[in-house]
């Protein structure tokens, strides 16, 4: 029928940065790879604080944007990944670097656990079920004395390392993270589990309808983004040399995923990395305010849900159609 | 009267109408006869307030409404039954009424009138409304919209899976309150049904109208034809 | 055995404290199907309003809830009309991370106000007056709470069963669409409900104020609980909600008399156990 054509409309010009883009990127990785030997260490750490809160943020707004999973209880993940490296080390007396992939191991197993209660709640429900998780293991955390309890522990072993070792060590592990998070998210939506989900997200019924099995591809999602998530806490906490419950298992954890998907752009891959950079531009900008640079990040917030639900990249996708990642799939000319 | 416009309506990026006028005055009977997915329930929707559109796209006795919500037009006398009832079943039939009047406007059409017109109604007044036959749903559905006395009356459906003889009753009712000066537009599958009921009728195909006149000297072949789009 | 007795009675409470904290939350949920992360967030704003208007005026607790009460009236309408009706029906993902943001403001906004220190609504020794009642003790404050509550819970189910008002938010928790064609018009009417909810909280704030200690950060505990009373009930039922505050309640008294700093573990146990068992919550949404 001769109606048909008129009836879809025309898909968007995609700007594809087909050549640029490689060279670019692995100039930029190599001068990333090679910042401890001339920067400061401060920046380091400041890096390091900005990778695993990417990280974080990525795997949040995986859950949340491809997955339609919104989670307030993320912080378990960071509490559970952190304090699993943290004893694994003190109490193997390992090398901490090494204990890396035993906290990944603890977190993707914590994920596939809490899976079971949790994938039995939906929507607010759930989203709130997560937090009440994560109160669980604060509260368990602070009442167990051979984790430290309210104190927490400090990480042994890395005092047998000199600081220009232990800094780079770190911040490699944090670069790691945070380019092993965008690298997970782009093979993740580029592939079978992104296409299910991008389903899932637009039409659940008939995503099901068409054979996508919901459950495993949203089990899947869970126990990546948690293992992402732990890992990165992990990495995060080996920055500050102590584990607290108070500060792993944070609401601020949360918060801080959600301002920065919420600002850059939450279901999209550039969205966590322009909210990463606003996130902490505006933290260096208004260090001195205290409170009020809080109160501004809310209303911020607020003001984006508001007006620019889609946060900062979509008021940038409106101007110009800018795929940088390429995981935009366009419908097919007639 | 109330009439639109060539009215254009979209479902996002979807258009359901695409520049269709029509009319109904006062006291008149319109059908809107036409196959599934037509435009028809849209048309009503327009009307109504459920589907945005632009402000001159409805006139209602020489003032443009197009566009405002649903409680705007209930206020300005447009009122409609929805296709597939949907009454209220946290609500008791007498709380679906009681919850249009308080909200309608004032004038002959009352809860103890219709209880009085139909005693089974009287019977079922305390029971959730969702607990009754179709037919039964029908009659509260229509007595729902008949209580905020609305000049215009717009009836989605309403003889969809009925039994004949709850058809004959949904009818009555609705004859009644034609005889007392209603203007109704019907929505009706039923071809024949439609075309008795009504003094004018607009057959709709793929958000057009592709024929319209009078209902007595419809020729049934242009209909088929128009109908069917062939 | 007396002290199992005197811990369920306490419970029991306590409970209906949380039960008061949730109304405003399963009238939220049930008839805009919102949430509301702030819903903490405002019962601490509420204590701190009282604090200031006892301090401005010289009174008693209950005293400046003449004063307090239509003005947390007036804040709910607002924020409603202004910031909340922006995002309601538009998914859970809008309204949750806008709630968030506001959570987030007003907790920042009432430590840089109140600073950081815990502060109490003083109510003479009304905290401290108990009597006993078959050797079991019991407080007056808690015993006030209750009768509070249960008063409240029984005016807002007559009001949602017998009023038009009620009978309006049934109807658009059931359909908001076909509501909207039997002239619910729904920005206004959430308004009002916000309002609604805003004043009642305020009560609870009193009650939860000269009982507990409170800071800016109380609010998200008092979210959790009201939360998890909520959704055991089950939506859509008032005194599900009242139910489900009680069991959280004595769920806590009991954790902590197992061990001090398990009570609100207990509480989240029991919660998640219950939800695991009945996904929907207890009770079934109220059918006439």
């Amino acid at each position: 029928m001769s109606d048909f054509s008129t009836m879809i409309p025309e898909a968007p010009k995609v700007l594809r940065i087909t050549l640029v883009l490689p060279v670019v990127t692995m100039a930029v990785c190599a001068l990333l790879i090679a910042l401890p030997w001339y920067s400061s260490f401060a920046t380091q750490r400041l890096l390091v604080e900005g990778f695993t809160v990417f990280a974080i943020a990525m795997a949040w707004n995986l859950l949340a944007g491809y997955g339609g999973l919104v989670v307030v209880g993320h912080q378990m993940f960071v509490g559970v990944g952190a304090y699993a490296l943290f004893a694994s080390s003190n109490w193997l007396g390992l090398n901490p670097w090494l204990c890396l992939p035993i906290a990944a191991l603890v977190s993707a197993l914590f994920s596939l656990i809490s899976s079971v209660p949790m994938f039995r709640l939906s929507g607010a429900h759930f989203a709130v079920g997560t937090w009440v998780l994560a109160e669980m293991l604060h509260i368990l955390t602070l009442n167990t004395t051979w984790l430290g309890a309210g104190a927490g522990m400090p990480l042994d072993a890395l005092g047998g390392f000199d600081r220009w070792t232990r800094n780079a060590g770190v911040y490699w592990a944090a670069l790691a993270a945070g380019l092993g998070a965008l690298a997970i998210a782009r093979t993740i939506l580029r592939g079978r589990l992104g296409l299910a989900l991008m389903s899932v997200r637009d039409d659940e019924p008939a995503a099901l309808a068409s054979g996508v099995s919901v459950r495993i591809a949203k089990l899947s999602l869970w126990v990546i983004s948690g293992t992402l998530t732990g890992l990165a806490g992990a990495v995060s906490y080996m920055n500050t040399l102590q584990v607290t419950p108070d500060a792993t298992f944070s609401l601020n954890w949360t918060a801080i995923a959600i301002f920065t998907s919420v600002l850059g752009g939450i279901g999209t891959l550039e969205g966590p990395l322009v909210g990463t950079l606003l996130y902490f531009l505006l933290r260096e900008v208004f260090a001195d305010y205290g409170a009020w640079y809080l109160i501004g990040l809310g209303m911020l917030a607020i003001a984006t849900m508001v007006v620019a639900p889609g946060g900062a990249w979509s008021l940038i996708t409106r101007r110009w159609p800018i795929d940088l990642f390429r995981v935009r799939r366009d419908m097919p000319k007639l | 009267m109330l009439s639109t416009d060539s009215v254009d309506a979209y479902y996002g990026l979807f258009q359901a109408l695409f520049g269709l006028s029509f009319s109904v005055s006062p006291g008149e009977t319109v059908a809107l006869i036409g196959s599934n997915g037509a435009g028809k329930s849209t048309l009503l929707k327009t009307i109504v307030g459920a589907v945005g559109v632009r402000r001159d796209g409805v006139r209602l006795d020489g003032e443009d409404v197009g566009g405002d919500s649903e409680p705007r037009q209930l206020a300005r006398g447009v009122a409609l039954v929805p296709e597939g009832r949907r009454l209220f079943g946290s609500l008791t039939v007498l709380e679906n009424l009681q919850l249009a009047a308080r909200n309608g406007r004032s004038g002959p059409w009352t809860i103890p009138r219709l209880m009085q017109e139909f005693p089974v109604m009287k019977e079922f007044q305390h029971r959730p409304s969702t607990a009754l036959s179709g037919g039964q749903q029908q009659l509260v559905a229509i007595s729902r919209a008949l209580v905020c006395n609305p000049s215009y009356l717009l009836c989605d459906e309403i003889s969809l899976g009925l039994s004949p003889l709850a058809v004959n009753e949904v009818y009555r009712l609705l004859s009644r309150a034609r005889s007392e000066g209603l203007a109704v537009v019907l929505v009706e599958q039923n071809v024949t049904r439609a075309l008795a009921e009504s003094d004018r009728f607009y057959c709709i195909q793929k958000g057009r109208v592709a024929l319209s006149g009078k209902s007595a000297e419809a020729d049934h072949a242009k209909v088929a034809q128009a109908y069917f789009g062939m | 055995m007396q002290i199992a007795i005197e811990t369920l009675v306490g419970g029991l409470m306590l409970g209906a404290l949380y039960a008061l904290f949730g109304l405003g939350l399963s009238l939220s949920l049930g008839v805009m199907r919102m949430i509301n992360i702030a819903h903490g967030d405002l019962i601490v704003l509420g204590a701190y309003l009282c604090s200031v208007i006892m301090q401005l005026l010289g009174v008693g607790p209950f005293l400046s809830l003449i004063l307090v009460v239509p003005l947390m009236f007036v804040i709910g309408m607002l924020l409603q009309s202004l910031l909340l009706n922006r995002v309601v029906g538009g998914g859970t993902l809008s309204p949750l991370l806008l709630t968030f943001g506001l959570s987030i403001v007003l907790q920042n906004v009432l430590q840089e106000t109140f600073s950081a220190d815990t502060r109490s609504l003083q109510a003479g020794d009304l905290a401290l007056r108990g009597f006993h009642l078959g050797g079991v003790s019991i407080g007056l404050l808690p015993l006030l709470s209750t009768v509070v509550s249960v008063v409240i819970f029984a005016g807002t189910n007559w009001l949602i069963n017998g009023s038009h008002l009620g009978r309006q938010a049934r109807a658009v928790a059931d359909d908001p669409a076909t509501a909207r064609l039997v002239g619910v018009d729904d920005r206004n009417f959430f308004a009002l409900i916000t309002g609604f909810i805003l004043a009642v909280i305020a009560i609870a704030a009193v009650l939860y104020g000269i009982r507990t200690p409170f800071a800016p950060s109380s609010g998200p505990e008092r979210l959790l609980y009201s939360f998890e009373a909520v959704v055991l009930g089950g939506l859509g039922n008032i005194w599900g909600t009242f139910i489900g505050g009680v069991i959280i309640g004595v769920a806590q008294l009991f954790g902590a008399k197992v061990s001090s700093g398990l009570g609100p573990f207990f509480g989240h146990l029991v919660f998640l156990a219950t939800l695991l068992a009945r996904p929907d919550g207890l009770f079934r949404r109220t059918q006439r």
